[in-house]
């Protein structure tokens, strides 16, 4: 076996963006296999860029993104979510117009025929959040936006991904629902998911994560441990993230 | 009074088939396909051609439809996906899916002449009595049994089949669809199909009373349009049904109840009226009729 099929994502040289720019340059990353690792950085910075690229949701992009060993950067997005990646996107962006159940089942879509598979992923989902197995009938619009985020992590690990790509889970949610989030991606890391969590808050980085990049202006800037990111505190919330 | 009641439901159904056939791909694709009417008028004239051959009617519409399909999903992919790659946003389709429909128009019109040549009667010589009051020939009453039957079938397959759920899924969020592995383009084409199929249904019952002429897709892509805008079935295919039933009702209301020329304008000052009180359509979800009734399905 090849040392990158040893991670479950391994970027190198990326450049990617919108019409005549890149907006992220030279980006190299790793998140090995059980790894949680975090992207943060201020608005603007590229994060969700770097996420969209993985996914293949972005056309123009070139460099090598390997996940589990597979290079996807010239596959189609519904290729490489079959049980490469998944994402928790931005802003959640459910299927507002269906229910709980059908949006988790519309995650693992490849897992169709097998459906044994299928309801144990289910299952898993609902044993990490309980809430969401009372409302499986209801319209995902109904939900509260803490429930929404559930809804859109479930549905991200209904495909059983090699990597899951979340961006920002913690936004706009009240403290007890980003407690729920952050307690549910640790169960997920013990689980051994591999995982990597774009993030601007950098208390709920520090809690998830064996490890932290940091993004500005399109490129990755630097590398530290959670340890050293709690240590420094505010000066790199003022250096990087204000 | 109840005769044009009766027969504008009939001519209704037809419409609202259009109609369905417009919103359908509009809802999957987010593009109006103006070639729709010439759809419709391809399996009226390949019917009558196969029938005109001295095969039977059935296979003569069988083979109509089929082609219906395939021209369908040529539009989609000659005049509508290599639009949306360059820009999903633009409105080169609008230019590219009218120059489709001149294209097959001018086709039919060269292969067929541009004059009617004849269609086989299917029902059009039975006719049913609905006590005194009023009679519909059978043909109308499949027009409407289909009509009803193609709307129970689409919200059936959308709201209880994985695929249609797959389909509402792209229709709310292509990008999201994509991200957890909806390939796009397939649904895109069985959209279209199924709309082209249900286009040239509306040509089969519509067939036997105008005759196959290759510029029949030009009216009946109007009234078709016009159906979908008065019920809303841009957000809910099904309501461009009860649109075209309205413009059916319309239609033949002024022109039992005016005069024979009123059939040609009192329709679109009912569309001019709607649009003006509900934007959307009087069937879709934000008209003022069904505003209340979603948020009592939300709940
Ligand atoms: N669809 C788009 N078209 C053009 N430019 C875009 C598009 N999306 C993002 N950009 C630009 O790319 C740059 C990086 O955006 P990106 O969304 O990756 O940042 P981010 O780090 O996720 O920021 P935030 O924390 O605000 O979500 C920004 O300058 C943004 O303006
Ligand atoms: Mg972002």
């Amino acid at each position: 076996m090849s040392t990158a099929a040893t991670h479950a994502l391994d970027i190198a040289g990326l450049n990617a963006g919108y019409g005549r720019f890149d907006v992220i340059r030279d980006i190299a990353l790793r998140v090995g296999k059980g790894e949680a690792v975090g992207l943060l950085g201020p608005n603007g910075a590229g994060k969700t860029t770097v996420l969209r690229s993985v996914m293949g949701l972005i056309r123009q992009r070139r460099g090598t993104i390997r996940v589990a060993g597979t290079d996807v950067v010239a596959m189609a997005p519904f290729r490489i979510a079959r049980g490469l990646a998944a994402m928790a996107p931005e802003g959640r962006r459910l299927f507002l117009d269906q229910t709980v159940e059908d949006n988790l089942l519309l995650g693992g879509l490849h897992l169709r025929r097998d459906a044994a598979r299928q309801e144990r992923l289910l299952a898993s989902v609902y044993e990490l959040f309980p809430v969401l197995k009372g409302y499986r009938r209801r319209l995902s619009a109904a939900l509260s936006g803490g429930e929404q985020q559930m809804v859109a992590i479930g549905r991200m690990l209904m495909s059983d991904p090699e990597i899951m790509l979340l961006d920002e889970p913690s936004v706009a949610l009240s403290p007890v629902a980003v407690d729920i989030v952050v307690r549910a991606l640790i169960e997920l890391r013990k689980r051994g998911a591999s995982i990597l969590l774009v993030e601007q808050r950098i208390d709920v980085a520090t809690r998830v994560c064996d490890r932290l990049y940091i993004m500005t202006h399109g490129e990755v800037v630097e590398e530290m441990t959670p340890d050293t990111a709690r240590g420094a505190g505010m000066s790199l919330i003022n250096k990087y993230l204000g | 009074m109840l005769q044009f009641v009766a027969s504008g439901i009939a001519i209704g159904c037809v419409y609202g088939m259009i109609g369905m056939a417009l919103a359908i791909t509009f809802y999957v694709t987010r593009i109006i396909n103006f070639a729709q009417g010439q759809l419709m008028m391809v399996t009226v004239m390949v019917t009558a051609e196969v029938t005109g051959l001295g095969y039977s009617a059935w296979l003569g519409v069988v083979a109509g439809l089929a082609c219906s399909c395939i021209i369908g999903v040529l539009s989609y992919l000659i005049a509508v996906r290599p639009i949306l790659a360059f820009n999903r946003f633009g409105f080169g389709w609008l230019v590219s899916t009218l120059g489709f429909a001149v294209m097959v128009e001018n086709g039919a019109a060269w292969l067929w002449g541009p004059t009617s040549i004849p269609f086989p009667t299917i029902l059009n010589n039975t006719s049913v009595h609905f006590g005194e009051a009023a009679v519909l020939t059978g043909q109308q009453i499949l027009a409407i049994a289909t009509a009803l039957i193609a709307a129970v079938v689409f919200e059936v397959v959308r709201k209880r089949t994985l695929f249609g759920k797959i389909g509402m899924a792209t229709a709310a969020d292509p990008e999201m669809a994509s991200a957890f592995g909806v390939n796009t383009t397939t649904v895109a084409i069985v959209a279209f199909a199924a709309s082209a199929l249900l286009a040239g249904l509306a040509g089969v019952m519509i067939g036997p009373s105008t005759f196959a002429n290759p510029y029949l897709g030009d009216t009946f892509g109007t009234y078709g349009f016009i159906a979908m805008m008065i019920g809303g079935g841009t957000e809910r295919p099904v309501a461009a049904l009860y649109g075209g039933i309205l413009l059916g009702l319309s239609a033949e209301g002024a022109n039992a109840l005016i005069n024979s020329r009123a059939s040609d304008w009192f329709p679109f000052l009912v569309l001019a009226l709607i649009l003006v009180v509900s934007p959307r359509g009087l069937f879709s979800s934000q008209s003022p009729l069904m505003r209340r009734r979603v948020a009592a399905a939300a709940r």
